[in-house]
This record gives structure tokens, sequence and C-alpha cells, in this order.
């Protein structure tokens, strides 16, 4: 009678306890994109040059999408390395382009200017290509292969390390299922 | 399909509040204030005048975000689980309560003694025992004159002499003499408690428990909501709901750091006093007041508060590079010094920092500890500014053989943030020469270098953080300077 009272406990409490250490032990933040793995939005970007770029002549190269704000800290946190790291990889087939959103142009031009980004960048005065990738937070970094798919997403602060590998793999073109999460802390 | 303006706005915002927004997201698309939500709005707007129907919209935004975009979880998957546990769970409850229900009932009828049912009383039962000894008289009389075969015979027996004993034990277990009012069976309506006072903890148990759970849930909830003041106005704002004001410590903190990365140290120390005064053991507000005191050439301080951030947060870098570097540069305990930054190094991702550190530690191990300056090894070190400090006349009278003389190099042209460079000159003979260089810095690691503003006071106590009246002061008067200038002669002409 006691061991059964006991079991009948345990079935009734241990579906509770898996729910929540599951709600619990799972990251809030982390909200699994549907477009990895889909071919990549199209969009044309108006640069700060006055050119048009559009992703759909990039076909053939690794294409990194940054999405950024000047009044981001992380942002401005990775901006000197994404540009060394632009340095770095120019030359083999891969495209870099920031699309600066939720901003100000003249702010955009400063902040390109103020870190000597070389690689384009254009503002998404409507928020229509953020919507379109899924955008929620600032920064998010997408990683595209030559035949338009995109491979990977990155939420938050992004390093060289992280940018050289899944530019490799986009090259070769293998998909990252689970997207990755930036860390933001400067030592002072 | 025709929509008119009002119909497509009205569509449109039926949309948006089944829709999260990505930014605040617990909000609803119609109800957020943020950029991204005002452009979703519109893109809504868009796609319906485009002729596509709501569900079309809704299905473009999950193909977008995936369905946690949307406000109300769509039933399959794991979301499924919220659809079908509420009704699981309330039917579980209700069948636990009947059973437990009937077990209570149960329980009563088997607690109480055994009392007469309806119309039942030892008298009935007397009788009732009489009538049943008369028909084992009559059924033995019918046997014995062979009116009954043997087993007819027994098995009526059997019966009777069973119904007997059943009476018989009913008999036993009543009073012997019953209060007249005991006749009746009892009222059903009577609780069992009655029958059972020990019972009666747990409900008392139960109540409180309720009393408290309702009470906990009632001020917590009136203390942590409060109503929407406008429509720029986030709904909550308090520790249940995990968002803080605006000026939270973490806010704080950033525009701190920020404040101290600009070198505008006198808002820094308001922000850090700030964080500190909401959480005293918030160690990253320790760390960052450490360095400012170690700026300001306060070591006793910074040690102070590094050891304060370091009792809370034993490896938090910042600290444990602070202080490691200013018990380098007192000399005060090599030893520690270079245990503290050697533990920060292993911590540190390879760049200047790095290397700043290791260059430090480096510079221990020759065992020069005990020279002050030997950290402060900046690439400007060759680089002087040298001058004369003389007392304007007219206020030579209020010199005083016990006062300290500070030529102060600073970065920026107010008077209120910490200087970059100090040279104490101890009982001062004017007029006299000077030369601050990169071996004067008072922050480790800063440089000395660029166009800088040279003041110098002739301090009476010779505590440089406090200022007392009958100071003499005075400033360049063709500030900035570059470092490498020399003839920078000072003019102490202000009387404080």
């Amino acid at each position: 009678m006691r061991l059964r009272r006991v079991v009948l406990t345990f079935i009734a409490i241990v579906p509770l306890l898996t729910i929540l250490a599951y709600g619990f032990f799972r990251d809030a933040r982390y909200i699994p994109s549907p477009i990895v793995g889909r071919p990549a939005p199209s969009f044309t970007l108006t640069l700060f040059t006055g050119e048009k770029l559009n992703l759909s002549d990039l076909r053939g190269k690794a294409v990194f999408v940054n999405f950024w704000a000047s009044w981001c800290p992380p942002c401005i946190a990775e901006a000197k390395q994404l540009e060394s790291t632009w340095q770095e990889l120019k030359d083999r087939d891969v495209v870099f382009v920031g699309i600066q959103i939720q901003d100000v142009e003249a702010n955009g031009r400063k902040f390109v200017g103020e870190f000597n980004i070389t690689y384009p960048n254009g503002l998404d005065s409507s928020g229509r290509i953020a919507i379109d990738y899924g955008v929620w937070g600032i920064p998010e970094s997408f990683f595209i292969d030559p035949d338009g798919r995109v491979t990977y997403k990155h939420v938050g602060g992004v390093g060289p390390s992280i940018v050289i590998a899944k530019v490799g793999e986009a090259r070769q073109k293998i998909v990252s299922a689970k997207e990755g999460k930036g860390e933001y802390q400067p030592i002072r | 399909m025709a929509r008119g303006p009002q119909d497509l706005e009205e569509e449109a915002r039926a949309i948006a509040t089944e829709l999260r927004c990505p930014v605040c997201q617990n909000l609803s698309v119609a109800d957020s204030p943020s950029e991204l939500a005002v452009q979703m709005r519109a893109l809504v707007r868009e796609q319906l005048k485009e002729g596509k129907s709501p569900e079309e919209v809704k299905k473009f935004f999950v193909s977008k975000y995936g369905d946690w975009v949307l406000l109300a979880p769509p039933a399959r998957g794991f979301s499924l689980l919220l659809w079908v546990l509420p009704g699981v769970v309330a039917v579980l409850g209700l069948i636990l309560v009947v059973l437990l229900m009937r077990r209570w009932v149960r329980r009563r009828h088997e607690g109480t003694p055994i009392i007469p049912e309806d119309g039942e009383s030892p008298v009935s039962l007397l009788g009732e025992q009489a009538r049943l000894d008369r028909e084992l008289k009559e059924l033995e009389f019918d046997f014995q004159a062979g009116k009954l075969s043997e087993t007819d015979y027994d098995g009526l027996r059997r019966d009777l002499e069973a119904q007997e004993a059943t009476v018989k034990k009913r008999l036993d277990s009543m009073p012997l003499e019953p209060p007249r009012n005991a006749v009746r069976a009892p009222d059903k309506k009577t609780p069992a408690l009655e029958a059972r006072p020990l019972r009666r903890w747990p409900l008392v148990a139960g109540g409180v428990f309720l009393l408290l759970f309702g009470l906990t849930l009632g001020v917590l909830l009136t203390q942590s909501l409060r109503p929407r003041r406008s429509a720029q106005d986030s709904i909550t704002g308090d520790f249940l709901t995990g968002t803080q004001p605006a000026g939270g410590t973490d806010a704080l903190l950033a525009q701190g750091r920020a404040a101290f990365e600009q070198r505008n140290l006198a808002q820094a120390i308001e922000l850090f006093k700030k964080v500190l005064a909401s959480d005293p053991n918030q160690p990253e507000a320790h760390a960052f007041m450490g360095l400012i005191l170690a700026q300001a050439g306060h070591m006793e301080g910074a040690l102070m508060a590094f050891d304060k951030a370091l009792a809370v947060s034993p490896n938090f870098p910042p600290a444990l590079w602070g202080k490691g570097m200013v018990l380098s540069q007192t000399g005060g305990d090599p030893a520690e010094a270079r245990r503290l930054l050697q533990k920060v190094s292993g911590m540190m991702p390879p760049g200047p920092e790095k290397d700043e550190v290791e260059k430090a530690i480096a510079q221990l191990g020759k065992g020069d500890s005990g020279k002050p300056s030997s950290a402060k090894a900046s690439p400007a070190d060759g680089a002087q500014i040298q001058g004369t400090v003389d007392i304007d006349p007219k206020a030579k009278g209020k010199i005083d053989g016990q006062a300290v003389l500070f030529v102060i190099a600073r970065s920026t042209g107010s008077a209120g943030g910490p200087p970059l460079a100090v040279k104490k000159i101890v009982s001062p003979k004017f007029p006299v020469s000077y030369s601050l260089s990169g071996q004067d810095v008072m922050m480790p690691g800063a440089h000395f270098s660029g166009k800088l503003f040279l003041s110098a006071r002739l301090d009476q106590d010779g505590n440089p953080t406090t200022k007392e009246p009958g100071n003499l002061a005075g400033e360049y008067k063709r500030n900035p300077v570059n470092v490498g200038a020399t003839k920078i002669d000072i003019l102490l002409d202000q009387v404080q």
C-alpha cells in the first residue's frame, strides 16, 4: 500500500519536474531561426557610396551579412575586428555586406568612417531586409553559401575566429543547424 | 476582396496584436513602441493592401521568425502541451477529488460506532431475535414431523442461524441502555469531524497555507504591477517581471564604463556610486572605482576598492588586473602582485592588453619592484615637459615653508577630472624648475602623450585631495602644450 502510494506520487511529480526543468534550463533568449538552411531572402541595398548591391549578383561567392546600428555597443565592439577579418578574407571569393538598421544614415556614414570600414555598407531604412531575415536583435550576422543558401546565423557580437570558420563552412556549403550566440564582455 | 481604409486599419491592428514584437518580446507588435514593431505594422498594412489574407500575412512572419512570433502558440509540437495539459490536469484533479471524497465518506462510516439504521432499535432487534428463535423452533418441529427433507432443513436452519448471529452481533455492539435520542439514526449531514476530532489539523494547515499564498500573491502583484501611463510606457517595471526601470544597475554600469572610456571620470564616479548605492556588493563598480582612484593617485583607496570587488567575485579580471598593477607600482607586495597578474594573464585572450600584463610580470620578475615607476614604462618615456614654477609677487607673503607643490598635467582643460601626470615637490624654493615625463603618470598603462593642460598648486597641508583656503594655484597661460615642450613656466597667481 505504502509502495503503491510512493510510485503514484512519483508518476504524478516526475513529468511536472521534467517540464519545469526543461523550462528553467533552456535559454529563453534562444530562438531557432527558420531561415537557416533555406535560400537567403533576396535584397537590393543602396550603399553609402550610392551604388546598389544586389544579393543575387553575389552567387558563386560566400556572403557574410552583418546587421548593425551605430548606437549598439556590441556593434561598436565588433566593427574593427570585422574590418580586419574582411582584409584577411577579401581575396578568397567572399563578400562582406553591412546592413545598418533602426538608425539614421548620417550616423551610419560616421560609424563606417570612424572604423575605416571598406566593405559595402548601406541603410535598410524600411526595415524590410531585417524582417525578411528574421532579425530580432542587433547585431546579427548571416552566412550565405555560393548557392545562395543561409548556412548559419549568429546573434550578438561576432569575433574573427567565428567569422573565418563559418565563412569557410559556407564556402563548403555546410549548414550549422543551431545558431550561435555572441558574448560581449569588455575587460575594462 | 475590397477593403475600406477603416477595415484595413482594424484588420492590420488585429493581426499586429497576434504577433510578438521581436525586440520587446512580451509585447505584441500592436503595443510595442520599438522601431522594428513600427516597421512590422507597416509591412502588415502593405501586405493587406496587396490583397493578402490575415492568415497569409501571419504565415509570412512565421516563415521569417518561426512559430515564436505568434503570441498564441500553435497547437503542435511542444506547444501542444500548453493546450492539452490544462484539460488533462483538470480532469485528473476532478478524478482525484471524487476518489478522495469517496474515501472520506467511507472512513466516516467505518469510524463511527454502529448505530442502528432507520427504524432499528434494541427493542426491535430483540423482537427480531425472538421471531428468529420462534421460526427455528417451528422448523425443528416441521422436520421432526417429517414435513421437510434433510437438505432443505439444513439449508433453512443455516440461513436462520446466520440471521440470528447478525442480529446478536448488532445487539452486542449497542450500549446496554441507549439514551432515548440515540434510537433515531443521526442526521446524514453531520460532518465526520465530530466523530474524528483529531483530523482537524490538515484542514487548518491547508487553510493557513491558502491564506498565506493568497496574501503573498496579492502583495507581490500589487507591488510589481502598475498601470500603463502612456503609449510609450512599458506596462510593468519591477522585480517580478524581471525588467528594471530605466537607469537600472546594468544601464548605470554601461554608462559608467562609457564615461570611463571617454575619460569623463567625474561622471563615471557619480554613476558607479549610484550603482553601489543600490547594490553595495557590485564587483564591477568597485573595480572601476579602484581604477579611477588609482588614476587619481589614491593607491590605498584603490586597493581597498579592488579588495571589495575581489571579496565578492574573486576572479573578476579588472579587479585582479587593477590590484596587481597598483601593487607592482607601489612596490608593496611584489609576490602578491605577480600572483594576481599571472592569474589575470591566464584569463585574457592574446592582444595588447595581455602583452601589457606580461610586461608588468616580467618587470616584477627582474626584482626591481622597489622602484615604483618600473611598470609605468610607456612608449613616450623619453618625452618630457619642462619648465619652472614661480609665485606672483602679489601673493608672495602667503608662502608657507611646509607647503607642497604639485605640478599637474591633465588631458582635458577641465579641472574636475583626475590628472594624467603629477609631480610632487616638497618644500620648494621658488622659482623651482620641474620636468614631467612618463615616469609621473598616475594611471597604470596611460601614455604621456598628446596635448596636455599644465597647472600647478602650492598646497598647505600636502594632501592633494583637500582644497583648503590659502592654497596658491596657477595655470600655464598658453595651454594646451605638446609633450616635449620646454620653458613651460607657470605663475601661481590665484589664491584659493
